[in-house]
């Protein structure tokens, strides 16, 4: 009934809105990021505080394809930022199969919220990938620190078996920060009329 | 912040470029300065591209940001080429680390800042109708166009009053300085994203009808220029890519 409803201004507010907030929280976040020991955290991290944003995003969403947008732009908005273009065909891709598995629970089902937020999630991996590929050309720009401390250090942290791991981390925590936010939405913005 | 929101009419704005040039130089700072593409091949021009927002924001008059930029890069530079050898330990990886990504990210900060402060948010849009980008992007696009400074004020103002308290990183309320920061800042932004979204559709966002639009927007010399000097390294990654035959298409 409602989920067979057209997208109309309001949702796409709503999702430039959320993506908004969640943009600005990631930058934030992603600081932590100029330790070079600490990028992998960052798909622990990321997931985790991105939680709070998108569970009350998800409130939100009644109708398909607000979900796919939003991982479109948040992968646009990381291409931008100089993630590379990995993060914008993984943020639609994922975003889409979130879409569809949020809508098989009816976009009211905490469950499968929770599976879609953590599929959301995989996006992030999309950032890691240049790293895997050749991090020497990554960093080779920049003559200055090619080949000091900082690389190598990042190349001893960024081995390639780590890869799955990394991607099983942004959907295992992508599912814990769904959890949190949702405890947090009983918690704070029913109470406040947000929600 | 009113001024970079709304119309910039009365100000004196400089040298004035079309949107979609800016969101192209944008680009073209993030794949090359940031991503890395192309490696050696376009080492040559790199450097002209990445020192473009230097002119753009002096021709715009927004020196502040252009001396930010040198004071940064020449700073950091320095700072890796004489200081870091000296100290060693987990201190030398975090001030290597910020002065490496500072001096990486600078040109794309400089270029992002440039276009959020000279662009209006309805000559975004007339340039993002320009290019036939579908209105679903479009929207939520300029909402965040217009939400960003938003979000970074308020958030700065919670990060105060959490600090009076000693909620922060490091401090004696660890743990609650997530919840305390995150709800307080969901909550002010949905509710004056509700406002806004409120006056948006007063105004007829989202209606049926096509959108019309005063800006007048389009390319002049001063566009041709800058996007002449950013299609070389394209021109050059592409060649590159075809001299290896499809092996480096990685960007």
């Amino acid at each position: 009934m409602q989920t067979q409803e057209r997208i109309n201004g309001k949702d796409l507010i709503n999702i430039g809105i959320y993506a908004a907030i969640y943009c600005v929280v990631m930058t934030a976040v992603a600081m932590i990021g100029f330790i070079p020991v600490c990028m992998p955290l960052l798909a622990v991290l990321c997931p985790l505080v991105g939680g709070i944003t998108m569970m009350l995003f998800y409130t939100k969403v009644k109708k398909f394809g607000m979900i796919t947008i939003m991982g479109t732009i948040i992968g646009l908005f990381l291409m931008v930022t100089g993630m590379g273009v990995w993060p914008a065909v993984f943020g639609f891709v994922f975003g889409l199969l979130a879409d569809f598995i949020a809508k098989s629970g009816g976009y009211a089902s905490a469950k499968k919220c929770t599976l879609s937020y953590a599929t959301m999630c995989l996006t992030i991996f999309g950032n890691y990938i240049p790293l895997y590929l050749n991090i020497d050309e990554y960093f080779s720009t920049r003559q200055s620190f090619a080949g000091t401390d900082y690389v190598t250090t990042l190349a001893s942290v960024m081995q390639p078996w780590t890869a799955p791991l990394i991607f099983a981390a942004c959907f295992a925590f992508g599912a814990l920060g769904a959890v949190l936010g949702q405890k947090l939405l009983k918690k704070h913005f029913e109470k406040a009329g947000v929600a | 912040m009113a001024s970079s929101v709304l119309q910039l009419e009365g100000q004196k704005r400089g040298l004035v470029l079309d949107p979609r040039t800016k969101l192209f130089l944008l680009l073209t700072m993030a794949v090359f300065g940031l991503g890395g593409a192309g490696g050696s091949a376009v080492d040559v021009v790199l450097p002209l591209v990445l020192l473009l927002p230097y002119p753009l924001l002096l021709l715009a008059g927004k020196w502040k940001w252009a001396l930010f930029g040198v004071v940064a890069y020449v700073g950091s530079d320095l700072f890796l080429l004489y200081v870091s050898p000296h100290i060693g330990g987990v201190l030398s990886y975090i001030t290597l680390g910020s002065c490496a990504i500072l001096n990486r990210f600078l040109p794309s900060i400089l270029m992002a800042a440039y276009l959020m402060s000279t662009t209006t948010v309805s000559e975004f849009t007339a340039a993002m109708q320009r290019m036939h980008v579908s209105e679903k992007i479009i929207i939520p696009l300029s909402v965040m166009f217009r939400f960003f400074p938003t979000v970074a004020d308020e958030a700065a103002s919670i990060g105060t009053a959490m600090r009076m308290r000693d909620i922060r990183m490091g401090g004696s309320n660890m743990a609650k300085a997530l919840e305390y920061r995150m709800v307080p800042l969901m909550t002010c932004c949905v509710k004056i994203g509700e406002e806004l979204s409120a006056a948006a559709l007063t105004r007829g966002l989202g209606g049926t009808v096509k959108r019309t639009n005063i800006c007048k927007i389009g390319f002049r010399v001063q566009d041709a220029i800058a996007l002449v000097i950013c299609a070389v390294p394209w021109v050059l990654l592409v060649v590159d890519v075809f001299n290896r035959g499809l092996n480096g298409v990685l960007l």
